[in-house]
């Protein structure tokens, strides 16, 4: 682990892998001046609300190596959370943020008690099982859940007395939320937690023989990505205004689990990539849902085989060897070594 | 660092110029359709731009609309939301703010129309979508100037009306099929939003002709094996299985359950006797089927043949929902009429206009909204027999709801 040995470096080392996401998370941020149009930002919207679910799931996934198949459950519990304080409580937006956070983070502690004591294969059944069976109890769920037709959800955002309903505002917070959620995954990668997920996902046995609880990190991990789901659930549930259990089933589970695997889950901009790529891409070749998900499908194939570490290190790869080209063989031979094992790999 | 930054300046761009402005033309009314064209649910979702189309084609060939002493054409510009919310979210505020388009037919999802109200709603777009679920936000308070709703109207019957008249007619029709008048039915129904809503109508509309309903059995979604359901359903001994609601699950289950003889006469909701006749289909039972609202491939209703034969002509294909169109269609020439009516596309007089008129249109020749927005007409019920022929009928709504 780099950052271990050279302490004068590893901040900024560490800073290296965060720095080109905010970059670009400014540079999105930008979109707006060049007059967008609005179905634009509304499937930006859509995409970055996904990002910031999908940073949890790469805690989860890409540091922890635990896959999960009902992670658009975790954001449902945040989205009816939401809804259903609006309704009762009159609960607005920002204390809905925490109340959801804690109510997805209570739900994955519950699911995960039961399915990390099986873990593997078994985890990604009953994960992908626990986002059926919420679909299920939401659509029976009558008056209170709205059953099948789900919750309207009135009452405007607003910040600092400013109404954020309008969509370019609206695009600017959510991009404040995917930055914020950026970091914060970056802090758990560098911070000694993740270091411990790590050795977690490398070597369960050697990290249990080094006294490291590995059952309670799993499900701790777990708890952290429901905290991510449920703000991007209430994010949701407000751009929509009305939710329904279909929403969070299975299906749009596994697009969530394609799509961090596509970006790539163990680096910090791979969500980032694989998020908008999955939401732009059927909008840009103008492809259907059967051909999108061929697509997906040939795309994820092409990346486990080819770019294991998700598209995003690949890509980074292709560059360092095209830079390594045009220098003298030592250092050649130096951005090679650094190519074939990304830092944040190598931590 | 410097190959990422220029990476993401050029993803901003590329992302950026997706953006385009909206242009604005003399004499041309733009009207939105957002439809499932793809996904799930394209069955029922190319019948929409189909009918809208098919109605804009109507008024442009025979001159277009004057308002206000100026003569206007109308143009369609349709979105495909591929069944997909977040896309027919992106569609709608593409045409509401993008193109600016008048008014707006969609979607055919019930969860989808409702998200996408939120928009058309506050921008005073005149809405219209065929989901009989819109009862459950259409209320005299949010339809009220000022209301959340005022805009948004329903080109479906209400719930009661179109589940009275189907039930009446199922029965009506399949009596001298069976030679007795049957007692007990059992309903198979798809568990999804629009199941659940149309099965508590049903229910109570059979109720109300005094049948006795012992179950309704409920299946999940793209349920392709139905004999778990078929059999439970058999052993209530049913006179009438009546498979609710959508059409294309109901054409896979029907050949299981006459296989397996689970009832003595059927009922198919949403299944055209085109498609009957079509696939050839048979049955050594009493069938019965209903449209939403008119039927095309055997129709009682005079107005029928000439809209179908233009419809078809026009490319849409045959489909077991392609009446779904009508709840369409005749909207456009009703507006078009309450633009003309109100001598403005001013969006309140028009919604004043709207709920005055009585439209003359396919499904009926005196379509009118009533103060909560929504229509009122019959719907059409066939039955085919053992040997084959197919009689139908238009059923005329019950006037009040079932006492529950």
């Amino acid at each position: 682990m780099i950052a271990s040995r050279q302490p004068n470096g590893s901040a900024i080392s560490a800073l290296r892998s965060l720095l080109p996401v905010l970059v670009v998370l400014a540079l999105i941020a930008l979109v707006p001046l060049l007059s967008p149009s609005n179905r634009f930002l509304s499937l930006a919207i859509s995409a970055g609300i996904n990002v910031i679910a999908l940073y949890g799931l790469s805690v989860l996934f890409g540091q922890t190596g635990i896959l999960s198949m009902g992670h658009a459950a975790l954001v449902g519990v945040g989205a009816y959370t939401a809804a259903i304080l609006a309704r009762d409580l009159c609960t607005g937006f920002w204390l809905a943020l925490p109340a959801a956070a804690l109510a997805s983070a209570l739900f994955a502690m519950i699911v995960g008690i039961p399915s990390l004591r099986v873990g593997g294969h078994h985890f990604v059944i009953m994960t992908f099982a626990f986002g059926q069976l919420l679909a299920i109890v939401l659509t029976n769920g009558g008056d209170y859940t709205g059953a099948a037709t789900g919750l309207d959800l009135v009452g405007p955002v607003t910040l600092f007395g400013a109404d954020m309903s309008d969509l370019t505002r609206y695009y600017l917070m959510v991009v404040a939320f995917v930055a914020a959620a950026a970091v914060a995954s970056w802090a758990i990668i560098n911070s000694p937690y993740g270091r411990t997920l790590r050795a977690i996902r490398e070597n369960e046995r050697l990290a249990a023989s080094l006294g490291i609880n590995v059952g309670r990190h799993k499900i701790g991990a777990f708890v952290v990505s429901g905290i991510f789901a449920g703000i991007s659930g209430v994010l949701l549930a407000h751009f929509l205004g009305h939710i329904s259990p279909t929403q969070f089933a299975s299906f749009p589970s596994i697009y969530l689990a394609l799509m961090v695997m596509i970006g790539g889950a163990r680096l910090i901009a791979g969500p980032l990539a694989g998020g908008i790529l999955v939401a732009f891409l059927p909008e840009v070749l103008n492809l259907d849902p059967v051909q999108s998900r061929i697509v997906y499908g040939v795309c994820l194939i092409a990346v486990i085989l080819l770019l294991p570490e998700g598209l995003i290190a690949g890509v980074g790869q292709v560059f360092r060897r095209l830079l390594a080209s045009g220098q003298p063989k030592q250092e050649r031979e130096e951005l090679d070594t650094a190519s074939t094992t990304p830092s944040e790999v190598r931590r | 660092m410097k190959t990422v930054l220029k990476l993401g300046v050029s993803a901003a761009f590329c992302l950026g110029s997706l953006a385009y402005p909206a242009l604005a033309e003399d004499n041309i009314v733009k009207i939105g359709v957002v439809a499932a064209e793809s996904g799930s649910f394209v069955s029922a979702g190319h019948t929409l731009p189909a009918g809208v189309g098919l109605a804009v084609k109507q008024i442009n060939d025979a001159g277009g609309i004057k308002v206000g002493g100026k003569t206007y054409k109308l143009e369609m510009v349709k979105r495909d939301d591929r069944t997909d919310i977040a896309t027919a979210i992106a569609a709608t505020q593409e045409l509401v703010r993008d193109v600016k388009v008048q008014a707006i037919f969609g979607s055919e999802t019930h969860d989808f129309t409702l998200a996408m109200a939120k928009i058309t709603q506050p921008a005073k777009i005149i809405h219209f979508a065929g989901n009989s679920t819109l009862a459950k936000i259409l209320t005299p308070d949010s339809v009220k100037p000022g209301g959340e709703d005022h805009y948004l109207f329903q080109s479906e019957p209400q719930e009661f009306q179109r589940s009275g008249s189907t039930a009446s007619g199922v029965l009506t029709l399949l009596e001298p099929l069976l030679g007795y008048k049957p007692k007990k039915s059992v309903m198979i129904v798809g568990n999804d939003a629009t199941g659940q809503f149309l099965s508590s109508y049903y229910f109570k509309a059979l109720k109300a002709e005094g049948q006795d309903v012992p179950d309704i059995i409920f299946y999940p979604p793209d349920t392709t094996d139905f004999s778990p359901f078929l059999t439970r359903a058999k052993s209530l001994n049913p006179d009438i299985i009546h498979f609710w609601y959508n059409g294309d699950s109901t054409l896979t289950a029907l050949p299981q359950a006459l296989e397996l003889g689970a009832a003595k006469s059927y009922f198919l909701f949403g299944v055209d006797p085109g498609i009957w006749k079509e696939k050839q289909l048979s049955a050594d039972v009493p069938v019965a089927m209903s449209c939403v609202p008119v039927c095309w491939g055997e129709s009682s209703n005079p107005k029928a043949k000439a809209y179908f034969d233009a419809y078809f002509a026009a490319g849409a294909p045959h489909g077991v929902t392609s009446s779904v169109s009508l709840l369409y269609h005749d909207y456009v020439h009703f507006l078009a009429e309450a633009w003309e009516k109100a001598g403005s596309f001013d969006p309140d007089k028009t919604v004043e206009a709207l709920l005055t008129l009585h439209h003359q249109g396919v499904v009926s020749d005196d379509l009118t909204f009533n103060p909560t927005h929504q229509v009122t007409h019959a719907t059409e019920v066939c039955a085919a027999a053992p040997g084959g022929d197919i009689s139908c009928s238009m059923q005329q709504p019950p006037a009040e709801a079932p006492k529950s």
